[in-house]
């Protein structure tokens, strides 16, 4: 069977001042076609981290990955995957359109192709209007749609997305969401990391838990929860012990104090 | 290629729409005509004198652009973290240095032959055609190209482990040191023996000559031009040292990880 992506045995060590941090432990993990993965786990767990061993931007201290079963550190893996970085941020100086044309490019699109595929982009994350505004001018959510739309420009198989809703409005998180259903029914495999739980619930068909580097939950939501139990309390009672669940809803008594100190001069 | 060229073509991009860039150009512009006019050493009106403080001028500016555009590509990626987008293309660091470096050199080479066209112009009002000869002139401007493709190279080696002001200072006082100090070294050497001398031969023999660059004297007193393959090696010696230098920039590169909080 064919995966989109193989995560093998990875270790990735960082110095830091004298001693190291182990920010990836032996983890091992697979994702098959077509299918729609979160990616979740505490601040400081190492996701960004796996999802830049993906992508050939650090190299293993040991283990490795590989993305359509070519080895990640190679540049022709990365011909058909989609990214969005979790601080998305690009050239200021250009307009969307001449961003979207210069990413084009770099995946060498035919003119006529790219031209096209501009369009439909730009449509697809909603932001033709603002299109050949410079993106300098662009809000926080508009520059997160275009990073979004150059990470899309290639059509590709496998999109990895590193918090694509972080600092979004609601309605923001709800076109992400449906874009990630959607591309989920063109039949992509979707690869994305997450805070939000009750979103990866909604759109992903597994999730895999990452905690100190390692794997410590996967599998499809509905197995790894007990009845009646939400993710968000299944993250918690794994990742911080059983008493930690209690945090996860505020008693009455928490809101009615809150609603007191609201109520302060 | 093609992706050399994209990469190229971001680094026009920054610099056609930054206006510090154009305040730069039109001081400098400005700069070059005041010196030139004014007459500042009382000699005004003698040819030598426009070309000797012209020239002179042109390759301070464009020394300074060199340096100041091509220690900024690579630093300026990480900081905004532009970078990481740019490298979940199928773009290889390799491709990524080559065309950080085309964009410097490219942008460089435009405004310094900007203003070899402003001298020029300033040089033919004075003394008419006769006073140019055209032949130094082309020789003298291809072999400055080849002196910026070297600085080029110098400040994106640098910068690829450095923070941008941090290699610029290096580029500058190593550039300068190798106009400076390399063409008084021989004499230097005669006297050392022992490990001090083997040092003084290295450091010599390591550093860019710059001096065989340098064709102002020739353009200025119309000496002529030098013989073909006497500039065809100093050409390939340029072209040879820059490769060696983004050879090296590459291998520093090639592993790099980036952190934003490295460089802010
Ligand atoms: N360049 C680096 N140098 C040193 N340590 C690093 C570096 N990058 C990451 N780390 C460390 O590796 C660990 C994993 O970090 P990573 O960014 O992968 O976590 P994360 O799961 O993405 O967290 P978050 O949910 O907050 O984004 C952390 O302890 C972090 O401090
Ligand atoms: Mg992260």
């Amino acid at each position: 069977m064919e995966f989109a992506i193989e995560i093998d045995n990875l270790n990735v060590r960082f110095p830091a001042r004298g001693s190291t941090v182990q920010a990836l432990d032996g983890l091992s993990l697979r994702v098959g076609l077509g299918e729609a993965v979160g990616f979740i786990g505490p601040n400081g767990a190492g996701k960004t981290t796996a999802i830049h061993v993906l992508l050939g931007f650090i190299e293993p201290s040991s283990g490795h990955a590989k993305i359509f079963g070519q080895d990640s550190r190679q540049s022709v893996a990365r011909e058909r995957i989609g990214y969005l970085p979790e601080h998305p941020d690009t050239y200021r100086f250009l307009t969307g359109r001449e961003l979207l044309r210069m990413a084009g490019k770099l995946f060498l699109m035919k003119e006529k192709n790219l031209r096209e595929r501009i369009d439909a982009v730009l449509r697809l994350v909603d932001i033709e209007q603002a299109a050949d505004r410079r993106i300098g001018t662009y809000s926080k959510g508009m520059l997160q749609r275009i990073c979004l739309a150059q990470a899309l420009i290639n059509n590709p198989d496998l999109v990895i997305l590193d918090e694509p809703t972080g600092g979004l409005d609601p309605l923001g998180r709800m076109d992400i969401r449906k874009l990630i259903a959607r591309l989920r029914d063109e039949g992509k495999t979707v690869f994305f990391s997450s805070h939000e739980l009750s979103e990866v619930e909604l759109v992903c068909d597994r999730v895999a838990m990452l905690a100190r580097g390692r794997l410590v939950a996967e599998g499809p939501v509905t197995d790894l929860v007990a009845p009646g139990e939400s993710l968000e309390r299944f993250f918690l009672r794994t990742v911080a012990g059983p008493q930690s669940e209690q945090r996860a809803t505020p008693t009455s008594r928490e809101m009615g104090n809150r609603k007191q100190k609201g109520h302060r001069p | 290629m093609t992706k050399v060229l994209c990469i190229t073509r971001i680094v026009w991009l920054d610099m056609l729409r930054r206006k510090d860039v154009y305040v730069l150009l039109i001081l400098l512009g400005a700069l070059l005509t005041a010196l030139v006019s004014l007459n500042i050493f009382g000699l005004g009106g003698l040819v030598v004198y426009v070309k000797d403080v012209g020239l002179l001028a042109t390759w301070g500016f464009g020394w300074i652009l060199a340096v100041h555009i091509a220690c900024r590509c690579l630093p300026q990626e990480e900081q905004r973290g532009t970078i990481y987008a740019l490298l979940a293309k199928p773009v290889t660091r390799l491709q990524l240095v080559v065309g950080k470096w085309l964009g410097a050199w490219s942008v460089t080479c435009a405004a310094t032959l900007a203003f070899y066209a402003l001298l020029t112009a300033m040089v033919v009002f004075q003394g008419g055609t006769a006073a140019l000869d055209g032949a130094v002139l082309i020789q003298g401007v291809l072999l400055h190209g080849a002196v910026l493709a070297i600085l080029c190279a110098l400040g994106l080696l640098f910068s690829t482990r450095m923070h941008q002001d941090a290699a610029a200072t290096l580029t500058y006082v190593l550039s300068f040191a190798a106009f400076i100090i390399l063409p008084r070294m021989p004499g230097l050497m005669a006297r050392a023996s022992g490990w001090h001398g083997t040092l003084v031969s290295i450091v010599y023999h390591l550093l860019p000559h710059f001096e065989i660059f340098d064709m102002r004297k020739r353009m200025v007193h119309d000496w002529g031009a030098v013989n073909g393959a006497t500039f065809l090696t100093v050409l390939l010696y340029g072209a040879v040292y820059t490769a060696l230098l983004l050879a090296i920039a590459w291998l520093a590169f090639r592993k790099k990880r980036f952190s934003r909080e490295n460089l802010a």
